[in-house]
């Protein structure tokens, strides 16, 4: 009856002379939400955003040494850890790349699959999900099995944009590892991975993200929790990714499960990551 | 019968008037600089003509507009419409002369005036149009151009030269009778 009251209520202002009331009816066609994420990396972490449809993204990840030596050598600027990335944006949906780090002299093929965005009408569709998958190939070794190289990656990302200033997102993750090197580690290491951006301005943010493991890591693994500080700056054409984290290495069994630094002593890593879009629409 | 007295009372108003609309209105924009030509289509307009009073109201949800490059349609929506804030521009006002404007197969011109919301702010605009019926239908043109600095949209300056100051607009409109 209530109900009843206020439609009946509604409908009077109805029938003022205002058209856009009337529109204010009207069904809104569900748009995808945008710029979940300025770059396809949240710090480390992958974002669910892919290189934009017909565009090629080059990024350059590049972490200095520990900067827990000190002026020594310029609190690890004489150290470099750099990966080049390539990725294509074959539509909104899929895209591929490649990459290669010199961080175990590592190279990658990987795929991120939109499998649903998040949209502009509350319901169901409030957060967007992709498939990110990678094989990495260690070449540091020079007479090993190819078999021995390989490491699988599988990650769900998991997105929500929660207002225009702050985007969280979780990740599920599984690394598989053809060869380990101790009996007590395991080839199948599953972790959750956590991340968020706050936006300060239109244009600069700070973003954050972390991997907590799931099941043990085996006693002489030496496992650290992953984690990663960042402040993104857009200047249109590039965005830039200024970071401190205590993983050197930026592909993911590197970051996720071969973090070594900690906050005590300062022995830590300043980098960046720079992100170039190509368009060949 | 709740549902029912509800769509009597929600259609009366409605049915009173002799109105046309669309969902499918198409705008688009055009900005032209020595260095750049940067173009964007929407084809999500909706707009409800009052055929007896002359008056005309048009929504654009910002995020329909579709560029060529994807990189620019996402700082359109991010940093200049701030399409999540301000998630649709609008138009409220009247087509003038509208009791002596002749409906027919040739496009009559007209002069619509109203105002316009765009990024939150609001604007009088009297603007040229033609306006043709053809199969019971309305057919509604205009060609303008709008500054961007009317709208409070800034423009940052390593991109100055990229943008035009004057961007112009294109709106086609086909309405069917409601």
């Amino acid at each position: 009856m209530r109900k009843f009251l206020i439609i009946f209520l509604l409908s009077f202002t109805f029938a003022q002379d205002d058209l856009l009331s009337f529109l204010e009816d009207e069904q809104f066609v569900p748009l995808p939400i945008q710029g979940t994420f300025k770059a396809t990396r949240i710090v480390n972490a992958q974002s669910v955003e892919l290189p934009r449809s017909k565009t090629l993204e080059f990024i350059i990840t590049h972490r200095f040494g520990t900067m827990s030596n000190g002026f020594y050598d310029l609190y690890g600027l004489d150290e470099a850890s750099a990966r080049f990335d390539l990725s294509y944006g074959f539509n909104e949906k899929i895209s591929l790349g490649a990459g290669r780090s010199s961080h175990k002299k590592t190279y990658d093929f990987f795929s991120k699959i939109k499998l649903f965005s998040q949209k502009s009408t509350p319901s169901l569709s409030f957060a967007s999900i992709v498939l990110f998958s990678k094989v990495e190939i260690a070449t540091i070794a020079k007479n090993e099995n190819f078999n021995n190289r390989l490491i699988y990656d599988f990650q769900l990302l998991l997105a929500r944009k929660v207002n225009q200033n702050l985007s969280i997102q979780i990740i599920p993750t599984l690394i598989h590892k053809n060869l380990i090197q101790r009996f007590e580690a395991k080839n199948n290491l599953f972790s959750i991975g956590l991340g968020s951006r706050i936006k300060l301005t239109k244009r600069v943010s700070l973003n954050g993200d972390t991997f907590f493991p799931l099941g043990g890591r085996g006693r002489y693994v030496g496992f650290t929790q992953s984690w990663g500080l960042g402040c993104d700056i857009d200047t249109g054409g590039h965005v830039f990714q200024l970071i401190i984290t205590n993983a050197q290495g930026t592909y993911e069994s590197a970051y996720i499960e071969e973090a070594n630094g900690t906050l005590k002593g300062g022995d830590v890593f300043f980098g960046f990551n720079i992100t170039r879009s190509f368009n060949f629409n | 019968m709740i549902k029912l007295l509800i769509l009597i009372f929600l259609s009366f108003p409605v049915f009173g008037k002799n109105l046309y609309f669309t969902r499918s209105g198409s705008v688009s924009f055009f900005s032209s600089t020595l260095i750049e030509d940067i173009k964007a289509k929407n084809d999500q307009v909706t707009c409800v003509l009052d055929a007896e009073s002359g008056q005309a109201s048009f929504r654009i949800p910002i995020r329909g507009f579709t560029f060529k490059n994807a990189l620019m349609q996402e700082h359109f929506n991010e940093n200049y419409l701030e399409s999540e804030k301000y998630p649709n521009a609008s138009f409220s006002g009247f087509i003038e002369g509208w009791k002596d404007t002749k409906f027919n197969a040739i496009p009559t011109p007209i002069m619509i005036s109203g105002e316009m919301t765009i990024h939150g702010i609001k604007q009088k605009i009297k603007e040229n149009g033609t306006i043709q019926m053809k199969n019971n239908k309305i057919y509604g043109n205009a060609t303008f151009n709008l500054f961007v600095a009317d709208y409070g949209v800034e423009i940052p300056k390593i991109v100055r030269e990229n943008i035009a100051k004057s961007l112009s607009i294109d709106i086609e409109l086909i309405l069917k009778k409601k």
